[in-house]
């Protein structure tokens, strides 16, 4: 008789791969950016997918593939007229997460500075390429920054929308990147979010091609009987540290909170602050830096971003106390991360959101343009909104290292740790495992490949292994045949 | 392992910390930071390419996901 399988059924008892982290708070942590590409100060026109294209040439023609995986785990995907695009490497922690994202921007610039320098022979020695880590270009297309979490089997897609929707509605209070726009029915010209005006419904629905704000993927990037993988797409691209940090850190306090309640088959108390209507709202929050803007829940009341954001933390403070011993394992550096939340509340709350310039990216954004508009009164829109781009420049950007260097703009990680991370995968993590091979696999001759879940030699001998559990840095014997087998050719 | 991995991270972030504390600058409002912050707008405005237009009407791309 075939086990009747219904979400509570960790599969736990049958030795399921991960099944070590089904009853606590550890967590897989990953950032997918899209790059916007531009050329400037060329002699002839010269086309940006182009420009891309040889951007990845080094790295396409030794993996003979459009997605590449690097010796850090990570991947890089190039996709005729794409955006390049850069997946981390799986981390249990958002510092490493972090230090892997700043990896890649460290690699998008070297290939990118790599393309400049071939782009100079034939489109002049004054050309220029940028990649734009932001998520909008000049005309109004956008582009993404996802975030990728490993959940629970038991937390249903339905209490992602209800309890988990409203949270990434109101956290660009902190999280938003900032964006100068044309738009005229945005006052002042200026929202706390680069992606809000994009994104329609919360979850995806199957009768509109619209962009959801996430979605949730049962893909076998972990046993698919104990996890799935939410995939958060209304994120903002952002360039301070401390914002990255912090937007995952506290979204995974929250999805903390959400997971204990459906152990136990229950609605979490964030399900008091279910929208009416979130398309509605996140645009709302958008527009106004003061986290006043009425917002509607579905009961038919009227909060705003501020006090939702204070219910959560609320909420959040009450997991931490019933979890005082593990709270170092669930997200170390958690007490930094409160404290930061709250110091943004409160800032914005007085009016004072200009204290948050040193790590709320729309903060800093504003507050330079704001201090450039008083030197200079007729500073063009035009000006503005080059401005607002130079900020997201990963390879000829001058405002955000000028920043980051005079002190204005925090760090969490030095470049030593950046520089170890383009080299070295986390150690536990299966990312361990895919950057050992793909290291491997560069020295010889052999055609290979993988993916999040196999590592792969196709020639000149056929083998292959498999890593379902993201959690597990051990090789297995598949894994240690192929990696000596790779080392004898 | 993994354990001594995170107390190496954690006395990190302290040194960072600290590091950052030892630097003469108060965080948060550029403002409080006058003479910096002139420093700071002029190499921006000596760096930034002069024909904003058309760096900001370079960057067009088709939509992403």
């Amino acid at each position: 008789m075939p086990q009747l399988r219904d979400s509570r059924d960790t599969g736990a008892e049958h030795g399921h791969a991960g099944a070590e982290h089904a009853h606590d708070f550890a967590r897989i942590f990953g950032v997918e950016t899209e790059y916007g590409v531009a050329v400037t100060e060329s002699d002839r026109p010269v086309d940006p997918g182009q420009v891309a294209m040889t951007m990845f040439r080094p790295v396409v023609s030794r993996s003979r593939s459009t997605n590449t995986y690097l010796v850090n785990g990570s991947r890089l995907y190039l996709d005729v007229g794409s955006h390049p695009e850069y997946a981390t490497a799986e981390a249990v922690r958002p510092m490493d997460a972090l230090a892997q994202d700043l990896a890649g921007e460290r690699v998008m610039r070297r290939l990118a500075l790599q393309a400049q320098e071939s782009l100079h022979e034939g489109y002049g020695q004054r050309a220029r390429i940028h990649l734009f880590k932001n998520n909008v270009d000049s005309a109004g297309h956008s582009f993404g920054c996802h975030e990728n979490y490993l959940l629970r089997r038991q937390v249903p897609l339905s209490a992602i929308e209800h309890e988990l929707v409203p949270f990434l509605v109101t956290r660009q209070l902190f999280t938003g990147a900032g964006r100068f726009t044309a738009d005229p029915t945005v006052e002042d010209g200026f929202e706390i979010s680069q992606r809000a005006e994009f994104l329609d419904d919360a979850v995806s629905s199957s009768t509109t091609r619209s962009r959801p704000m996430v979605n949730t993927r049962d893909e076998p990037h972990a046993d698919s009987d104990l996890f799935r993988r939410l995939h958060v797409i209304v994120g903002d691209s952002n360039r301070s540290q401390t914002a990255t940090w912090m937007k995952m850190a506290i979204t995974h306090l929250v999805l903390c909170v959400i997971e204990e309640a459906w152990r136990k088959d229950a609605v979490s108390e964030c399900a008091s602050m279910t929208l009416a209507d979130p398309s509605e709202a996140i645009r709302a929050v958008s527009r106004d830096r003061t986290g006043t803007a009425p917002v509607t829940l579905a009961d038919g009341s009227t909060t705003n971003a501020l006090a939702m954001q204070r219910r959560y933390h609320d909420i959040v403070s009450g997991f931490i106390d019933r979890h005082a011993d593990a709270m170092a394992a669930i997200l170390p550096d958690y007490e930094q991360a409160m404290a930061l939340w709250s110091q943004a509340l409160d800032a914005i709350e007085s009016g004072d959101w200009r204290r948050l310039a040193s790590w709320v990216d729309w903060a800093a954004k504003l507050q330079l343009i704001q201090a450039m508009r008083r030197r200079d009164p007729n500073l063009s829109d035009a000006r503005i909104r080059q401005i607002d781009f130079d900020y997201h420049d990963i390879v000829n950007g001058t405002i955000f290292p000028r920043l980051e260097r005079g002190g204005f703009i925090r760090t969490m990680v030095d470049e030593a740790h950046i520089e170890q991370a383009v080299e070295q995968p986390p150690a536990d993590t299966r990312a361990a495992l895919r950057g050992r091979f793909v290291r491997e696999a560069l020295r010889t001759d052999a055609h290979w490949s993988c993916d999040w879940t196999h590592v792969s030699l196709i020639g000149p001998v056929k083998l292959e292994a498999e890593m379902l559990d993201p959690f597990d840095p051990r090789p297995d014997d598949a894994y240690d045949a192929v990696l000596d087998t790779l080392r004898s050719l | 392992m993994p354990q001594e991995q995170r107390s190496a991270q954690s006395s990190d972030l302290t040194q960072q910390e600290t590091d950052q504390q030892d630097v003469t600058r108060q965080e948060g409002d550029f403002a409080e930071q006058a003479s910096s912050l002139d420093s700071l707008l002029d190499d921006i405005e000596s760096t930034l390419e002069t024909n904003a237009e058309e760096y900001v009407s370079s960057f067009v791309q088709k939509g992403g996901e």
